[in-house]
C-alpha cells in the first residue's frame, strides 16, 4: 500500500502528467463538438445516419491523455540523470526502495489504472456536456454500459502503453505507435481492408465497447470501420486479452532484465 | 581563438554528421520506418488489388503511406536535437563548438545530408514495390511525372525532419516534442481538415507529392505547396536558431 501511495505521489510530481490530464480532459470534448457541429447540420437536415455515436467518437479518439500518462510512469523511471551528476537513473532508486519488483510493477500498475479511470470520468464529464451544448435537443441519451466501455476502454489503452514502455524502457516508440494508431488513420483501419484479424487487434476491439449500440447493428462482415464486428463484451475481453498478455510479458522480462537500460 | 567561419564549418558539419552516425536512436529509427514503410506499402498495395473498380495509380499506391512514413522523419528531426539534452552532451558540444548559430545551422544542414537520402530510397521503394505489384494492371505513369513526385516526397519528407528538428531545439525534451508534433500531424490536422487553411505546414507539403492531374481540387500547385511548406520550415529553425543562441544552455 505504501508502494502504491508512493507511485501515486511520484505520479502527481511529474510535470508530463498534468500535461496528459490536461489532454485527457479536453482533447475528447474537442474532438466529440467538432464532429457535433458537422453532424448538427445533417440531424437538422434529417439524413443523420451517426447519431448514436455523437460524443463516443470524441472518447474513442481523444485518449491521447492516458497514452502520455502510461507511457510517462514507465519511462520517466528509466530518463538518465546528466553524466554531471551521476548519471544514474530513478529506477535504481525506486528498486532499492521497493526491492521486489512484482510488488513495484503492480503498484505502478495500480497507480496508472486509478488515475486513468479517475481521467476517463473527468473526460466523460466535459464530453458529454460539450456535446449537450452543441447538439441541445438532439442530443441522443447516454447508457451507463457504454459509458462503462469507454472507462474500460481508456484504462486499457493506458495499460498498454504502459507494458509497451515497460519493454522499451523508453518512451519514444510507445508514444509514436499509439499516438498515431489512436488517430483517425489507424493500422487497424487500413489492415481491416486486408484480413477480417484486424478486428481482433486492441484497439478496434477495444471500439467495440462502447462505440456501437444494438440498435445500429450493421450486417456484419461488410467490414467498415464504423460498424460492429464483435459483441461489446467480446470486445472487452479481447482487449483484456492482449492487455493482460503484454503486461504478463513485461512482468516476466522486467523480473529478469538488469535494471540498467 | 578567431577562426574564419569557412574553416569552422567542415570540423563541425563533420562532427556532426559523426554524432547523427554514432547514435543508435537515429539508426534504428531510420530501420524501423524503412521496413514498417514497406509494409504498409504492401498493404495498401493488396487493397489497391482487391479494388477491382476504376484504375489503380501505381504513384498513388506506391506513395500511399507518405501519412505513416512522415512520423519516422519526424521522430528523426526531434531525435536529431534533443539527443543533446539528455545527459548533458549540450555542454560538451558548446564546450567544443562555441559559435552556437553555427552549430546548429550545421546540424540542420548535417540532418538534411541524412534525411535527403534516406527519404528517397524510402518513397522510391514503396513506388517501386508497388509498381512490381500492380504490374500492368496500373495505370502508366510517364517517367517524368515519377520523377517530380518522388522529388516533392523527398523534399516534403526533409523539410518535415528539419521542421521537427527545429521544434525539437525550442522544446529541448524529446517527450512533449514527440506529443506536440505527432499530435499535430496525426490528430489535430486530420479532424480539422475542414476548418484550418491550407496553409499549414503539412497541408502545403502534402501538395508536394501530390500528382496534380488526380484531382482538379488541389488548392496549391506543387511549387506553390513547397514555397508555403519552405516557409514554415525556415521560419521555425529562425526561431530556433534565435533562442537557441539566447538562452542559457
Amino acid at each position: 500500500m505504501r508502494a502504491f501511495q508512493a507511485e501515486l505521489s511520484k505520479l502527481f510530481s511529474l510535470p508530463g502528467i498534468w500535461l496528459a490530464v490536461l489532454i485527457g480532459a479536453v482533447a475528447p470534448a474537442v474532438i466529440a463538438a467538432l464532429d457535433a457541429i458537422a453532424e448538427k447540420e445533417a440531424i437538422i437536415a434529417g439524413v443523420s445516419t451517426r447519431l448514436p455515436e455523437m460524443g463516443y467518437s470524441g472518447l474513442g479518439l481523444g485518449v491521447q491523455g492516458v497514452i502520455i500518462l502510461g507511457v510517462l510512469a514507465v519511462s520517466s523511471e528509466y530518463v538518465a540523470e546528466s553524466s554531471e551528476t551521476g548519471g544514474g537513473q530513478q529506477m535504481t532508486t525506486s528498486l532499492t526502495a521497493v526491492s521486489s519488483r512484482l510488488h513495484f510493477l503492480l503498484a505502478k500498475a495500480g497507480a496508472v489504472t486509478v488515475i486513468s479511470i479517475l481521467l476517463s470520468m473527468v473526460a466523460i464529464l466535459t464530453t458529454v456536456s460539450a456535446t449537450h451544448l452543441i447538439l441541445g435537443e438532439y442530443t441522443p441519451a447516454f447508457e451507463g454500459s457504454r459509458l462503462a466501455g469507454a472507462v474500460c476502454y481508456w484504462t486499457f489503452t493506458a495499460l498498454l502503453a504502459f507494458g509497451m514502455t515497460l519493454l522499451t524502457r523508453n518512451g519514444i516508440i510507445p508514444l509514436a505507435v499509439l499516438i498515431i494508431n489512436s488517430s483517425v488513420v489507424s493500422f487497424s483501419v487500413l489492415l481491416h481492408k486486408v484480413t477480417k484479424l484486424a478486428f481482433y487487434l486492441p484497439d478496434r476491439a477495444g471500439f467495440e465497447m462502447f462505440m456501437f449500440t444494438s440498435g445500429s447493428a450493421h450486417t456484419p462482415g461488410t467490414g467498415s470501420l464504423f460498424e460492429s464486428y464483435l459483441t461489446p463484451l467480446t470486445g472487452g475481453l479481447v482487449m483484456f486479452a492482449w492487455v493482460a498478455v503484454l503486461l504478463m510479458l513485461a512482468a516476466i522480462v522486467f523480473r529478469r532484465r538488469d535494471v540498467a537500460a | 581563438m578567431r577562426i574564419s567561419s569557412g574553416r569552422r564549418i567542415t570540423p563541425i558539419l563533420g562532427a556532426e554528421l559523426d554524432k547523427f552516425r554514432t547514435l543508435p536512436l537515429i539508426r534504428l529509427t531510420l530501420t524501423v520506418t524503412f521496413i514498417l514503410n514497406i509494409a504498409l506499402t504492401a498493404a495498401f498495395t493488396s487493397v489497391s488489388l482487391q479494388e477491382t473498380t476504376g484504375t489503380q495509380n501505381t504513384l498513388n499506391t506506391g506513395l500511399a503511406s507518405m501519412g505513416y512514413l512522415q512520423a519516422g522523419f519526424i521522430i528523426l528531426g526531434i531525435l536529431a536535437t534533443c539527443s543533446e539534452y539528455t545527459g548533458g552532451q549540450i555542454r560538451t558540444t558548446l564546450t567544443a563548438m562555441p559559435w552556437r548559430g553555427v552549430q546548429i545551422s550545421a546540424k540542420m544542414l548535417a540532418l538534411a545530408m541524412i534525411t535527403i537520402p534516406a527519404a528517397f530510397i524510402m518513397a522510391a521503394s514503396g513506388v517501386l514495390y508497388a509498381f512490381i505489384m500492380l504490374g500492368d494492371t496500373a495505370l502508366m505513369t510517364e517517367i517524368g511525372t515519377v520523377i517530380q513526385t518522388l522529388a516533392g516526397a523527398t523534399g516534403y519528407l526533409t523539410l518535415t525532419a528539419l521542421l521537427s528538428a527545429a521544434v525539437g531545439a525550442i522544446l529541448r525534451r524529446t517527450t512533449p516534442a514527440v506529443v506536440v508534433l505527432l499530435g499535430y500531424y496525426f490528430i489535430v490536422s486530420p479532424l480539422t481538415r475542414d476548418w484550418l487553411p491550407g496553409y499549414l505546414p503539412d497541408k502545403a507539403g502534402y501538395y508536394m507529392y501530390t500528382p496534380p492531374s488526380v484531382d482538379a481540387g488541389n488548392i496549391l500547385t506543387p511549387m506553390e505547396g513547397t514555397g508555403v511548406a519552405m516557409l514554415w520550415t525556415l521560419s521555425l529553425m529562425a526561431a530556433a536558431i534565435l533562442l537557441y543562441r539566447r538562452r542559457d544552455a
